[in-house]
């Protein structure tokens, strides 16, 4: 079993998640069993008690009428099943996926697409769970398929398309290394943008470029020429070249290519600059 | 350019908020204004824009983690409301199971001949060699007396609620166990269907050896073709979560049961409000002392109202087949 599972969003953003390892698991397994044997003994007196409590009421003292007595125990097996079967279902499906155990651990169960789950999700995993229970009380089935996949899932969660992640409940962290932190990424931003003295040359752009310089050469000639051309043509006032010489000139692909190799050399010599703003920030704090 | 004071201000504050709406539950988004909507759009861009850049300058883990957490909880809020399926990939429940079924009629069939086909071999097996009878037959059916009150035909009535909730539970309980065996490859599904086709054949058998079939057919009939359908489909279910095991095709096995779960699972809750029906059935209606031709009424009634639902319910309805699987 892995570590952790990255996934990647439709809007390429790449979520990093934390798989729960058997001990966790386990654990929200014991609790969540406590909880529902609990659940079981307050229906159990609820229902047991009242016909009694209907006498009481009836100033009688014998053992009830016999219908209420009949339906009680009726609802009670009934209220046992959907217990048993219907806590996981129930709790998972409302609660994005935690049941009071995997809350109290800190794990809930996550789509493989980084969604929380609903009930559609909630009552595969759970369902299901008759197999990985076998041999009935040792879960050797799902234990042994848990162990051996990746991403540590149960047979539940294959069906289901789900895996169970640790979640994390502590607050942000506010040291003064966050803060400096904070700071650089901040100036990652800025830092990329290339400015020249006829203008600027945004982040993007650089990107870009980087990404035509990376693929030219498995590009067809035609290709390559027209796209090296549609990224240079808007920067070349920049650069303070002449289009129309670049226009007619044979080696039109040639001198394009090397003007965006110009750019991008640019940009990585303001790059590797030192950060002004860090040093700007600590400077009065030291003086 | 913001502070860095600044920055991790905005960060807290997008996690707080989104918390807050997430807490508030799916629909929490609709409730917000177009440029209250659009101000949460921009700030969870500008948070993974920095999520990316904390991990390509190489961040130290907590800073990394703090947005990575963050994310996900935008992500989760903004994405959770609007591409979260219907519970099953259909809405139309009514019609979803009768489709499901139809669509594989294959399991079905497999289903009805494990269990069915055990039914049949047993209940000759015993006209033959009477002795086996000894061997399978449950207990309680080998001394079986119509004419006795103690007989499952007369079940008193303060009893029938209790009979009717024991037999609702446990025969829901045996086609989840149908349903989730199907994962053994479909081995536990074909053990528990000959196992319970087994004890239906040997005790009809018995009975038709005894000359007390007209009783125990009597009996049965009110419920029988719901209670036996229902059991087969819970098998055609696990079936069908077997084949993607046993049979993926070019998709892994894992995704090939994450795509055949939507049909399983409407089938399984189908056969569970099946069997509720059945158990109602069989608690209140077989063992009261209606008379032979009006329980011959009932399995007629039952097993047209099955056939035309399962032959026409859900026509018109949208196609599930081409509904997108999440």
């Amino acid at each position: 079993m892995e570590e952790t599972v990255s996934i990647a969003t439709p809007d390429n953003v790449t979520l990093e998640f934390e798989l729960a390892g058997p001990g966790s698991r386990f654990a929200a397994y014991l609790i969540d069993g406590l909880l529902i044997g609990l659940l079981i003994i307050v229906v159990v007196v609820a229902l047991i008690f009242t016909p009694g409590v209907v006498n009481f009421f009836r100033a009688t003292f014998d053992e009830g009428p016999g219908w209420l007595m009949s339906w009680n125990i009726a609802l009670l097996i009934f209220f046992i099943f959907l217990i048993n079967w219907g806590y996981y279902v129930l709790f998972e499906g409302l609660r994005r996926g935690s049941t009071p155990g995997k809350r109290k651990m800190g794990i809930r169960v996550l789509r493989r697409d980084g969604l929380p789950i609903g009930f559609r999700e909630a009552a595969l995993r759970n369902l299901v769970r008759a197999a990985d229970m076998l041999p009935p009380p040792c879960a050797l089935l799902g234990g042994l398929v848990a162990l051996f996949d990746r991403e540590g899932r149960r047979l539940g969660d294959m069906v289901a398309g789900t895996i169970v992640v640790v979640e994390k409940f502590a607050a942000a962290s506010d040291s003064a290394a966050a803060a400096a932190w904070a700071a650089r990424v901040e100036q990652g931003r800025s830092r990329q943008a290339l400015t020249l003295p006829q203008g600027i040359i945004s982040a993007n752009q650089i990107a870009l470029i980087e990404q035509f310089m990376g693929r030219r050469h498995a590009l067809p000639p035609a290709r390559r020429e027209a796209l090296a051309w549609q990224i240079a043509e808007p920067l070349l006032s920049l650069l303070g070249e002449d289009r129309e010489a670049l226009v007619k000139s044979p080696d039109r692909l040639g001198r394009s290519e090397r003007l965006l190799l110009q750019i991008l050399d640019l940009a990585r010599g303001e790059r590797a600059k030192p950060e002004p703003a860090l040093k700007q920030e600590s400077r009065p704090a030291l003086f | 350019m913001p502070s860095a004071e600044d920055k991790q201000q905005q960060w807290s504050r997008f996690f707080a908020r989104v918390q807050n709406l997430l807490q508030r539950g799916p629909r929490s988004l609709r409730k917000l204004s177009g440029s209250e909507l659009t101000r949460l759009i921009d700030d969870y861009q500008a948070l993974t824009a920095d999520l990316a850049r904390a991990r390509s300058l190489g961040a130290p883990r907590s800073t990394v983690d703090q947005l990575n957490r963050s994310a996900v909880a935008g992500h989760n809020l903004l994405y959770g409301s609007i591409r979260r399926p219907a519970v099953l990939a259909e809405s139309d429940w009514f019609g979803g199971f009768a489709r499901a079924v139809r669509r594989h009629l294959w399991a079905v069939a497999l289903s009805a001949l494990m269990f069915f086909g055990s039914a049949v071999a047993t209940f000759f097996a015993v006209q033959f060699y009477p002795a086996l009878g000894y061997d399978l037959v449950a207990d309680g059916f080998l001394d079986f007396d119509p004419a006795s009150a103690e007989n499952l035909h007369h079940i008193p009535s303060l009893a029938r609620p209790i009979a009717s909730s024991g037999i609702i539970t446990n025969n829901i309980q045996v086609t989840l166990m149908a349903f989730g065996f199907g994962l053994t490859a479909g081995v536990g599904t074909t053990v528990l269907l000959i196992f319970n086709g087994v004890h239906l054949g040997s005790v009809a058998g018995w009975m038709m050896l005894h000359g007390k079939e007209k009783a125990l057919w009597g009996w049965i009939m009110p419920h029988g073709a719901t209670e036996l359908l229902a059991i087969c489909l819970a098998g055609a279910a696990g079936y069908l979560l077997a084949a993607a095991i046993v049979a993926p095709g070019r998709l892994r096995r894992s995704t090939a049961l994450k795509k055949i779960g939507g049909d399983a699972l409407i089938i399984e809750l189908g056969c569970m409000v099946m069997l509720v029906i059945a158990g109602l059935i069989e608690g209140f209606v077989s063992p009261s002392g209606i008379d032979y031709p009006t329980r011959l009424a009932v399995l007629a009634a039952s097993l047209t109202l099955w056939a035309v639902y399962f032959a026409g319910a859900g026509h018109r309805g949208k196609k599930a087949s081409s509904f997108p699987e999440p």
